[in-house]
């Protein structure tokens, strides 16, 4: 149809339409297209950030509970899976393999200078733990990660958000901390002091940031080392030393006591434990009896899916805890979840009532015009000419709409992607593809749903 | 185009009005560049004839037959294009839209006739030409006569249906409407059937029916 008529029939049949309900309906497809934009959108948002800090999804890391109080647990009591109890763990149906955590026997002290030179500014200083495992378990190996004795740095891993907590925690309410990318945080110099008078230091650095293992790790052949060269004698190691049934001294390490191994009366001499002075026996059993090894008191675990039941019965039977790594994304996926799906329903919803308005009012336009139209199809007009001057009308009102709510929804992603930045969430500023496929969609459906109204409103006045 | 009646009658109007009448109930047939003059006292379904041959109504018993056809048997869409180049009609309410300007009245049809003369041609051989910009609703009705009888001319058409279409025309302009109706006509070789309130206007018919 040429141009000029196309013009003439719409001016034939410019009616005006109820303006309240256009109104309503024209505000209800702005808000609620808005709204599933922005739903579509955040979604991708959520899933593209959950992608990049994906916590392990088979690697659960197992220990004993830790009941009582503080001063109980000052007892040290022995939390340590037996050999026997890890075999059994690794015969559980659904257990891939298993792995023991190492730690250190010896107290470590760092000081962390995020300025990049040790002595410059101010330190982040703290008591710490190491602990080290197999590599295998590892979610990546860093070029850096060796350590040989005589080494001059010691590699550091530490879990990802350690450093989201210092940017987002600790930088923010310290002037004298900065907030740290991986490139800077890679480069802090890290002075290791070992032992209760620091009189060891090292030089380490942190090397890597794991997503995986919720641990400060170490490589196992330096946490080996500096067991050996470092460790402190542990508590079951230290006993009472029984002169002609006496206690003599303050209690004395396995090592103290085997140096007197020579004196003389070495063989009269009894021994009992700390934890159990009445307890004696020869001090010359010191000899027959070795040091026990030291046993793993946290395994990870790679399974094949989630937990079985096996695992888990077995798990609550022995009073063990199991613990996925990085839970916190389980809780941000379950809110972002909601979050989108409350969104997604508004959204629909409004978007559904608008549907419903327009295609009320269009029927009631259609009608209003009813005379014109008619007059149209006797002249020799079809009903597709007629419905096309109607839809046009819609389409224009609805393109209005459709761009007015993109730009709202950029507005509001603009002001939400600066909102959440603060949480480390990163929020694309531009619509994704799948977004703009959605509003494909969106405009189909809504379209579609109206052309067949006004269609039918128009047939019905040939009827 | 051919027009065949076989025995119809439309079903409101009475049976005395139908037994009297020269088409209703009878076998009737208005051949291809034939005129046909209609003539009849208002009330005895003249407009209802044509409407039925227009396709606009279909409750009556008997056969309308176009080329042949049955009229009940042509699909919807097909009517639309028979309605868009076989057929135009002058309707006796005239169907323009009064909120627009003659010229645009006359603009608003689907496919142009393109052996007519000009629209302004046509117009000021009916004294219409310092209407054509107006609003129809400020014309008199028998300038709207003419504004509607130039639309049904400016549609291609092998049939031309007029329904009291100088009812509101002086001679002269009856005249005049009825040179350029007969000219246009012939030069489409269109037949024509007209109706009218007992006159007859100054064209030339092969047939007169009385209803």
């Amino acid at each position: 149809m040429a141009v000029f008529q196309k013009k003439r029939l719409q001016r034939c049949l410019q009616v005006a339409g109820p303006r309240k309900e256009l109104t309503i309906a024209s505000l209800g497809c702005l808000l609620g297209s808005t709204l599933l934009l922005l739903a579509v959108q955040l979604y991708q948002d959520i899933n593209h950030y959950l992608e990049q800090n994906e916590g392990p999804k088979n690697y659960f890391t197992m220990n004993k509970k830790v009941e009582g109080g503080a001063l109980v647990n000052l007892g040290k009591k022995d939390e340590s899976f037996s050999p026997e109890e890890l075999q059994a763990i690794q015969a559980l149906e659904g257990v891939k393999r298993i792995g023991g955590f190492k730690r250190n026997q010896f107290p470590v002290t760092v000081y962390i200078w995020p300025t990049g030179k040790v002595g410059l500014g101010s330190a982040a200083k703290a008591d710490l733990f190491f602990e080290s495992i197999p590599d295998a378990f590892l979610d990546f190996v860093p070029k850096e990660w060796k350590w040989e004795e005589n080494a001059t740095l010691v590699p550091i891993m530490v879990p990802k958000f350690y450093l989201d907590l210092w940017n987002f925690g600790l930088a923010p309410s310290r002037v004298e901390y900065p907030s740290l990318s991986t490139e800077a945080a890679t480069g802090m110099p890290i002075e290791i002091f070992i032992g209760r008078q620091r009189t060891t230091t090292l030089d380490g650095r942190f090397v890597a940031f794991s997503k995986r293992i919720n641990s400060v790790l170490v490589p196992e052949s330096f946490l080996a080392w500096a067991n050996k060269k470092f460790a402190e004698p542990a508590k079951d190691d230290f006993f009472f030393l029984w002169k002609d049934s006496v206690i003599d001294g303050p209690p004395r390490s396995r090592s103290q006591l085997l140096e007197m191994v020579d004196e003389p009366a070495f063989s009269s001499w009894e021994i009992s434990p700390l934890g159990d002075p009445a307890k004696k026996v020869p001090a010359s059993s010191l000899l027959s009896s070795s040091k026990k090894k030291p046993q793993p008191s946290r395994i990870i675990l790679e399974i094949m899916d989630t937990p079985s039941a096996a695992l888990l019965q077995f798990i609550e039977e022995n009073h063990y805890e199991l613990n996925r790594e990085f839970p916190e994304q389980d809780f941000l996926k379950k809110a972002m979840s909601g979050l989108f799906l409350g969104i997604a329903a508004v959204g629909g919803l409004l978007s559904i009532l608008s549907i419903a308005t327009f295609a009320s009012s269009f029927r009631l336009l259609v009608s209003k015009a009813s005379v014109h139209s008619r007059n149209l199809l006797l002249l020799g007009f079809s009903e597709k000419e007629i419905t096309s001057v109607f839809f046009f009308r819609f389409l224009r009102l609805f393109t209005w709409n459709l761009s007015l709510s993109v730009l709202l929804g950029l507005f509001c992603n603009y002001v939400m992607m600066n909102q959440v930045k603060e949480f480390g969430i990163v929020l694309s500023p531009w619509l994704y593809a799948n977004s703009l496929l959605f509003l494909g969609l969106y405009s189909f459906c809504f379209l579609a749903v109206n052309r067949l109204v006004i269609k039918n409103a128009v047939q019905e006045l040939t009827a | 185009m051919l027009i065949e009646l076989e025995k119809v009658a439309p079903f409101p109007l009475p049976t005395k009005i139908v037994q009297e009448s020269e088409i209703w109930g009878a076998d009737i047939s208005f051949p291809p560049k034939s005129a046909s003059l209609l003539s009849a006292q208002s009330g005895m379904g003249k407009s209802t004839l044509l409407h039925l041959i227009y396709g606009l109504r279909k409750d009556f018993s008997g056969k309308v037959l176009i080329n042949g056809q049955d009229t009940r048997d042509i699909p919807h869409q097909n009517w639309e294009n028979v309605r868009k180049t076989s057929i135009s009609m002058v309707f006796q309410d005239l169907r323009l839209f009064p909120h627009l300007s003659a010229r645009d009245n006359i603009l608003l049809i689907p496919t142009q006739n393109e052996t007519i003369p000009a629209m302004e041609e046509m117009a000021d051989r009916l004294g219409m030409s310092p209407f054509l910009d107006h609003k129809v609703s400020t014309l008199s009705h028998g300038q709207r006569q003419r504004i509607a009888i130039i639309r049904a001319l400016s549609k291609p058409f092998q049939l031309l249906l007029l329904d009291e279409p100088f009812s509101h025309l002086d001679e002269a302009n009856q005249l005049q409407a009825s040179l350029l109706i007969q000219e246009i006509t012939e030069r489409n070789g269109a037949s024509m059937i007209l109706s009218s309130l007992g006159t007859t206007p100054p064209l030339n018919f092969d047939h007169q029916y009385s209803l």
